[in-house]
Formats: C-alpha cells, sequence, structure tokens
C-alpha cells in the first residue's frame, strides 16, 4: 500500500528539498495524483516549474525516473540544471555520449535517479531492456505535444511512445507541456494509450505579457522597428528567427548599430559556445540573444521582459511557448511580432520541407520494397522509411501526410488571425485554446492604430550598462583561480 | 573564413586535393599519410578532425570559381596566379597553428573536454562555489574530473591552478594568453566564444577556432615537459608514445628484432600486405626507420638513376621504375620515396 502524503508533508519536503514555502499553481495536484499511482496530462503553463514536479516525485518514490526529452540540448541543459541543484545521480542518454560511457551507464542505470533520453534512443534494445530491468517511478513525456506535432512527419519515433511504454511494464506516467488544444491533448493520450489519465490542466494566458503586434511595410522597416524597439524597451531580450543565418546577420547588425550587448544562438554553433551564451545571457552579460527556435526551451531565467519574433512563429501552440520565457519572475513583459505582409510564406515553405506528395510516397514505398536495407540519404527518406519497418501502408501515410499539412495551414491561419485581427489579442488566443478571456484593459494587448505604451507599462530602457574595458590576462586567472582577489 | 585555410593547403604544383583533405580529417591510410608527408603537411595531420569532406570539397569549388585554384586534371588543384597573391597575404594575416603535431601523440580533444571541466570544478571551489551549470554533462568527462578533484583542498587546488596555468600563458604571446584565459569557463566567469574573441581581437572565428585549438596542443605540448603540474594527471592517461597505430607499433617491434616480413605475418596472423602497410606507416611517422634492412644499396642506386631528373617525389610513377626493374615490387618503391622524403 503506497503511504498518503498529507499536503502539510508535502509542503515540509519542498521546503526541505528545493527551500520554496509553496508549490506553484499545478505543481500539487499533479504530485499528489501521481503519488497516489495516477497518469497524469500536465497541461502548465510556462515558468510554473513543470520540471520539479518530476524532480519531487523523483526523490519520493523508490526507483528510477525516465524523461523522454527531444533535443540534446535540452537534456543538457536539464541534467546541468540537476547537477546545479545539487543532483548527482542523473544523466542524458544521447548519441553524444560514446559507446563505452553509453555501456557502462545501462550497466549502472540502479545507481541513476534520473535518467534523459530522445524517444530514439528509448527505443534501442540495449535501452529498453537495460530499463526493463531496472524498477521505474515515473516516465515523463516532457514536451509532450511532440506526439502530435512531430510525430506524424519529423520524428516518427513519437508515435511509438505508446508501445515502448508497454514494453516498460506501463509505468506511472506524467505527460508535460506548456500549450495543448484539445486536439493536441487527444493525440498525447491515445497514442500513450493512458486513456484514464487525470487531466490537469491549466490556463496558457499569462497577464503579465503584454502582446504587442508591428505591422510592417518592408524588411527595411523592420530592421528600424526591431533597433527602435532593442533600444527603448527595457532588457533583457530574446528576437526569434526562423533562420540561423538571419540570426546571424541582424546579430552583426545590432552590434554595429547599437552599444547593445548582442549574441547569437543556433544550432549551427558549438556546444561549447552555446553553453558561454546561455551562461552569458543568465549571468545578465548579454542584453539581447538573436536566437532560432532552438534557444530557450531549458531557460530558467526570471527577468527576460521583451521577446520579439522577427518571424513568425509557426503555430500558435509555439508562439505561446516562446513568449513564455519573458517575465517568469512575475513582472511586466512584453512580447512583439514584428510582421510583413507575405511572411506567412516563409512559415509555408518551412512546412512545405516536412511535406511529401502521394507520389513520392509511393516510390519510397517502392524503393523500399525494392532495397528494406539500403541506406537513406535525406530527412523525408528516413522518416517514410521508419512508416515502412513498421508495416504501414501507402494509403494510410498519403492520408496522414495530407492530413498533417492540412492542420498547419489551419495553424497558419489561426496565427494569422492573431496577427491582423482588429480586437483583443488576448481574447483570440485564448479562445484558440477554448479557453475564456479576461476583460480587455490597457495593458492586455496593443490594438490596431495603438502605440506600444512602453512607459505605462513600467518598461522604458534605462541607461546602458557602461562597460568597463577587458582586463589583461593576469588580473582574469588571478579572479578565477585565487580566493578573494 | 574556413576558405582561406583550404587555400593555404595548395601550392604552383598540383595536389591531390582529396588527399590534402584526408591529411587535416586524419584518414591514417598509407595512402594518405604518404601524400601528407610529400606535401609537407603531416604537422597538420588530424587538425580539422569532424570536418565532413564535403565542406573541404565545397571550400574547394568555391576557390576554383573565384579562380584562386584551378584544376590541372582531375581531382587535383593547384594556385593561379591571383591565387599566389591572395596565398601571400593570408600568410601575412591569418593565425597559423605551430603545434598542432601534438594531435598525433595525445587525445587533445578529449583533454581539451577534461580540461575544461576541470578549471571550471577548480575555480568554482576556490570561491566556495557548488551551485553552478557544468560546462559538459557527458559523464566519463565528469567521472573522471571528480576522481582528479577529490584528493585535492580548495584552497590549495586554486593557487596551484594559478601557478601553473601562469607559467604556461607566460610563454605565450600577450594575445595567446588573453585568448586562453577570456575562453575560459570558471566563476562569475561564462567565458567568451569564437565570435566575441573574434570581435575583441579584431580576427575571424575560424582563426580563433584554428588559435584555440593550436593552444590547447601548446598546452599539452607544455603539459608533457611538467609532469610535475597538477593537471599533469589529466593528460597522462591520454598520451600516447608513438604518432603509429598500437598495431604498426606491434609489427614494427617484431621487425626490429629481425624477423622476415613473412615471419612476421604468420605471428601477428596479419596478412603480408598489412605487415607492409605497417611498415611503411611506420617509415613516414617516424625519423629513423633502418631503410637499409629493406631496401638495397644496388636497388636505392637504380631508382636514383630512373628519377634522377624528376625532383618531384610524389610524382613518381611505379611503372616507370618497373620498366627498368621489373624485379622491384610496389612496396619497395613507396618505401624509396618515403627514404627519399625523409632525408631530402
Amino acid at each position: 500500500m503506497p503511504k498518503t502524503w498529507t499536503k502539510a508533508e508535502l509542503r515540509q519536503l519542498l521546503k526541505r528539498k528545493y527551500g520554496f514555502d509553496q508549490f506553484r499553481p499545478g505543481q500539487l495536484p499533479v504530485i499528489q495524483d501521481l503519488l497516489a499511482g495516477q497518469d497524469v496530462l500536465a497541461v502548465l503553463p510556462t515558468g510554473t516549474g513543470k520540471s520539479l514536479i518530476y524532480q519531487f516525485v523523483g526523490t519520493v518514490l523508490p526507483g528510477i525516473v525516465v524523461v523522454v526529452s527531444p533535443l540534446i540540448s535540452l537534456m543538457q541543459d536539464q541534467v546541468a540544471r540537476l547537477n546545479y541543484q545539487g543532483e548527482k545521480a542523473v544523466a542524458a542518454l544521447t548519441s553524444q555520449v560514446d559507446y563505452g560511457a553509453r555501456l557502462r551507464l545501462l550497466g549502472q542505470l540502479n545507481r541513476l535517479k534520473f535518467l534523459f533520453v530522445s524517444p530514439e534512443m528509448l527505443g534501442q534494445p540495449a535501452v529498453l531492456s537495460a530499463l526493463r530491468a531496472t524498477p521505474i517511478s515515473l516516465l515523463v513525456i516532457d514536451e509532450a505535444h511532440c506526439i502530435s506535432t512531430w510525430g506524424p512527419d519529423f520524428r516518427p519515433d513519437y508515435r511509438d511512445l505508446g508501445h515502448l511504454r508497454h514494453q516498460l511494464g506501463d509505468p506511472r506516467t506524467l505527460m508535460l507541456t506548456a500549450t495543448a488544444t484539445e486536439q493536441v491533448q487527444h493525440d498525447i493520450v491515445s497514442l500513450l494509450a493512458v486513456p484514464t489519465a487525470h487531466r490537469v490542466i491549466y490556463s496558457v494566458d499569462r497577464p503579465n505579457i503584454y502582446l504587442s503586434v508591428a505591422q510592417l511595410e518592408s524588411e527595411a522597416a523592420k530592421r528600424e522597428r526591431l533597433r527602435q524597439l532593442l533600444t527603448t524597451v527595457t532588457g533583457p531580450s530574446i528576437v526569434y528567427f526562423s533562420s540561423k543565418r538571419q540570426t546571424e546577420l541582424i546579430t552583426d547588425w545590432l552590434q554595429t548599430e547599437t552599444t547593445l550587448r548582442v549574441a547569437a544562438y543556433h544550432a549551427g554553433l558549438t556546444a561549447e559556445d552555446r553553453y558561454k551564451v546561455q551562461q552569458q545571457f543568465m549571468a545578465g552579460d548579454l542584453d539581447v540573444i538573436c536566437a532560432t527556435s532552438a534557444f530557450g526551451m531549458g531557460i530558467n531565467k526570471g527577468d527576460i521582459r521583451m521577446v520579439i519574433h522577427y518571424h513568425l512563429p509557426t503555430t500558435l501552440a509555439d508562439y505561446v511557448q516562446e513568449i513564455g520565457r519573458a517575465g517568469r519572475d512575475g513582472q511586466q513583459a512584453v512580447a512583439v511580432i514584428l510582421y510583413v505582409p507575405g511572411d506567412e510564406n516563409l512559415v509555408r515553405n518551412l512546412n512545405a520541407l516536412t511535406a511529401a506528395t502521394p507520389s513520392e510516397i509511393e516510390q519510397s514505398y517502392q524503393r523500399y520494397q525494392a532495397q528494406p536495407n539500403r541506406t537513406v540519404d535525406s530527412e523525408m527518406e528516413r522518416v517514410l522509411t521508419a512508416y515502412w519497418q513498421r508495416g504501414a501502408t501507402v494509403a494510410a501515410v498519403t492520408t496522414q501526410f495530407a492530413n498533417r499539412q492540412l492542420a498547419k495551414e489551419r495553424e497558419l491561419q489561426s496565427l494569422l488571425q492573431y496577427v491582423t485581427t482588429k480586437d483583443c489579442r488576448r481574447a483570440l488566443l485564448l479562445a484558440h485554446f477554448k479557453e475564456q478571456a479576461p476583460q480587455h484593459t490597457a495593458s492586455c494587448c496593443q490594438l490596431p492604430g495603438e502605440p506600444l505604451p512602453v512607459k505605462a507599462l513600467g518598461l522604458d530602457r534605462a541607461q546602458d550598462v557602461k562597460l568597463a574595458p577587458p582586463s589583461g590576462w593576469e588580473p582574469t586567472l588571478a579572479k578565477l583561480f585565487l580566493p578573494n582577489s | 573564413m574556413f576558405t582561406d585555410y583550404v587555400l593555404l593547403m595548395f601550392t604552383t604544383a598540383p595536389r591531390r586535393a582529396k588527399a590534402v583533405f584526408n591529411v587535416l580529417r586524419g584518414r591514417r591510410t598509407v595512402s594518405t599519410l604518404f601524400a601528407g608527408l610529400t606535401y609537407g603537411c603531416l604537422d597538420l595531420l588530424d587538425g580539422w578532425h569532424g570536418v565532413a569532406l564535403d565542406r573541404f570539397l565545397v571550400a574547394a569549388d568555391q576557390l576554383v570559381k573565384d579562380e584562386l585554384l584551378t584544376a590541372p586534371r582531375e581531382g587535383y588543384l593547384q594556385l593561379t596566379p591571383a591565387g599566389v597573391r591572395r596565398q601571400r597575404e593570408l600568410r601575412q594575416t591569418r593565425y597559423w597553428p605551430t603545434a598542432w603535431r601534438e594531435f598525433q601523440t595525445a587525445d587533445v580533444r578529449r583533454f581539451t573536454q577534461v580540461s575544461r571541466l576541470a578549471l571550471q570544478v577548480g575555480s568554482e571551489a576556490v570561491h566556495g562555489q557548488s551551485r553552478y551549470y557544468p560546462v559538459t554533462t557527458n559523464p566519463s568527462i565528469q567521472i573522471r574530473v571528480k576522481k582528479w578533484f577529490r584528493p585535492w583542498a580548495a584552497s590549495e587546488l586554486g593557487p596551484a591552478l594559478y601557478a601553473s596555468l601562469h607559467a604556461f600563458l607566460a610563454s605565450l604571446t600577450v594575445a595567446q594568453a588573453e585568448v586562453f584565459v577570456r575562453s575560459l569557463t570558471g566563476f562569475e566567469h561564462p567565458g567568451q566564444t569564437d565570435q566575441q574573441l573574434a570581435t575583441e581581437q579584431k580576427r575571424l572565428p575560424v582563426e580563433m577556432l584554428v588559435m584555440r585549438k593550436d593552444l590547447m596542443c601548446q598546452w599539452v605540448r607544455w603539459l608533457k615537459a611538467h609532469p610535475q603540474d597538477p593537471l599533469w594527471p589529466l593528460l597522462a592517461p591520454l598520451v600516447k608514445t608513438s604518432a603509429v597505430s598500437k598495431s604498426a607499433q606491434q609489427t614494427y617491434a617484431a621487425f626490429l628484432q629481425h624477423g622476415t616480413l613473412s615471419e612476421i605475418a604468420t605471428v601477428r596472423h596479419l596478412k603480408l600486405s598489412t605487415v607492409r602497410e605497417h611498415l611503411l606507416e611506420v617509415a613516414i611517422l617516424t625519423a629513423d626507420f633502418p631503410f637499409a634492412r629493406l631496401l638495397s644499396d644496388a636497388q636505392c642506386a637504380q631508382l636514383a638513376t630512373i628519377f634522377a631528373a624528376d625532383p618531384n617525389i610524389a610524382d613518381w610513377q611505379f611503372s616507370t621504375a618497373q620498366a627498368q626493374a621489373p624485379d622491384l615490387d610496389f612496396f619497395e618503391f613507396r618505401l624509396y620515396q618515403i627514404m627519399r622524403c625523409q632525408h631530402a
């Protein structure tokens, strides 16, 4: 019979282990459900401390917590964060861990408290059999919306998670995400085969983030507006782009045009540089990060004041996730989309990258039939081959791909409605997630023709930080390694 | 730009492009090593480890389009007159590595990762910090550093690391020392990226990459000469006794004990051709190979006569030699080429 925890006991443990007096909204009911042996789908807004939930449950229950996570960089951030909090029995099993270390890790799983894996890694027979021999306290599907949004045409292994979970003995499961429409919630629960999972759904609304859209006429006007925003609104700020190239170009441009401390962040950087940029930003050494969506999933910086989208996000759900990195300290923040008519074509082009026509699907199937073990040379072929290996039919895959493209176009239309609406943006955004909007106020969102109320929001920028000239190597070395220097 | 470093690999004489690139990528086939020897770029062997061949080929294509390189025949590239001028400028301005040879005798890349974490752990410990984001979450590196760190008292480790690094950095130029220190991660010091260092040093990011790899190699060389250093225990297990592969070293050891090549093949359960490949590898990568045990004076004299008019050893054709010395085999011919390169 599992121990029944009272709220008071859980709060005491929270205080003792993490130093917090109160749970954040959503944390307690999810923890209680999990400790009672329930599977839970938790849709909790960004910044509510979702990772604390599985850390907490992991410290209470015997066995290992297995966290399925979509990105290597995110897993590394999560491991580093747990290390930071003093948790040593934690590891990420990724393709970047060399073969020998991977085998050692799998041989010593019982010494670990937390293991981070990708869906692809989890599906490997050696990993699966090592985990089957280890008591699992909790299976966590982090960023669970990826099951629905990435599974069909990008990461097919996401769709195997239900089967893999079953092979692991149907352990208690927590599905975590910050945004999930009803359809996405349905996809998650049905693909993971957890129909009885409790749903703990909180509002996606972040009332302290003012919502703004700037409609501009040209790329030049967009750049100028970006410069103006970054130099008049207080930071730190994140600017999101849809390509690495643009990220670097605008970083260079801002470094030339302003006195702001700006750095680029994208998947093309080395792991070392990504770490450094992230830590500089956390330490307040940077005013602006120009990033692709690779930046931010693992970021836990409370005082980000502005998130700008230089290019459109792909969906409203992504948008909510990305702007949710602002104002986690509860203070006022602002989210701005810079939009030039036609920008939506960039999203369509990105969507097209994962599209396959019926004839391409048929040809891929024929190639697979003729030579099942051939080397695949494109991302699309890899995805399609994964379907053929799972015994899917051409008709089913064709329908799946067609539906996915239609869904993406519908998502884009919803996003464009948000961008071009003449009414309350928050109301429209929340309606997308079937939520009621609060009464529109001056600090809610920007209506067409209204200026951005920077002063009224208390977001006007103070003087730039005057930078001291860099010191020579000897004083820096002394600061690093000599105490009291 | 990366293309600058690609251009710097060529001369006005044609070079086999893929062979040059494979030297840089650390491909250790005898044919690649031989190319490295004849083109004089073995010091850079493995310096661009992990860079895809395609990236080199794309850069080379760009240089051909820019008329800085030309392809006199399929697979070969050489400098154009404009390429010669551009290369002269680049030699004056671009950072050029001086210690990349260390890649051959130490696992410099592994040491880079291990030492980054070790210095971070040391720096944070000196300042009494236990809550920080580690630079790597790789478990095997974390375990390695933990073992190294455990016996130290933080009060002693900090000054010891300071003294060690100070001694090494004082042997560099000021700019090199600054780049090394600013790129470190430690207490309240996330470290600067290559892009940021490049802006500060008024160089290109790729130069900072080359420089930082070179500084790491220089540090490895320095630590090898200072085995009492507190960081030496982290490097020691990553140092190799020779640039030659383990298997080739074993073949060579058997050869030095006066076995015939066939006997060595039998004892080592290798094909005769593999034994020969091993010996060629040793001949290329070591300075004192006993060529006279495998090449007679008469063979050397005959080959010297055949190629007397052709000083470009890389261009010699086995068929030319064989036409006049039908008993000569390819192994002997290649060995003679290596000897001539080594003793030029």
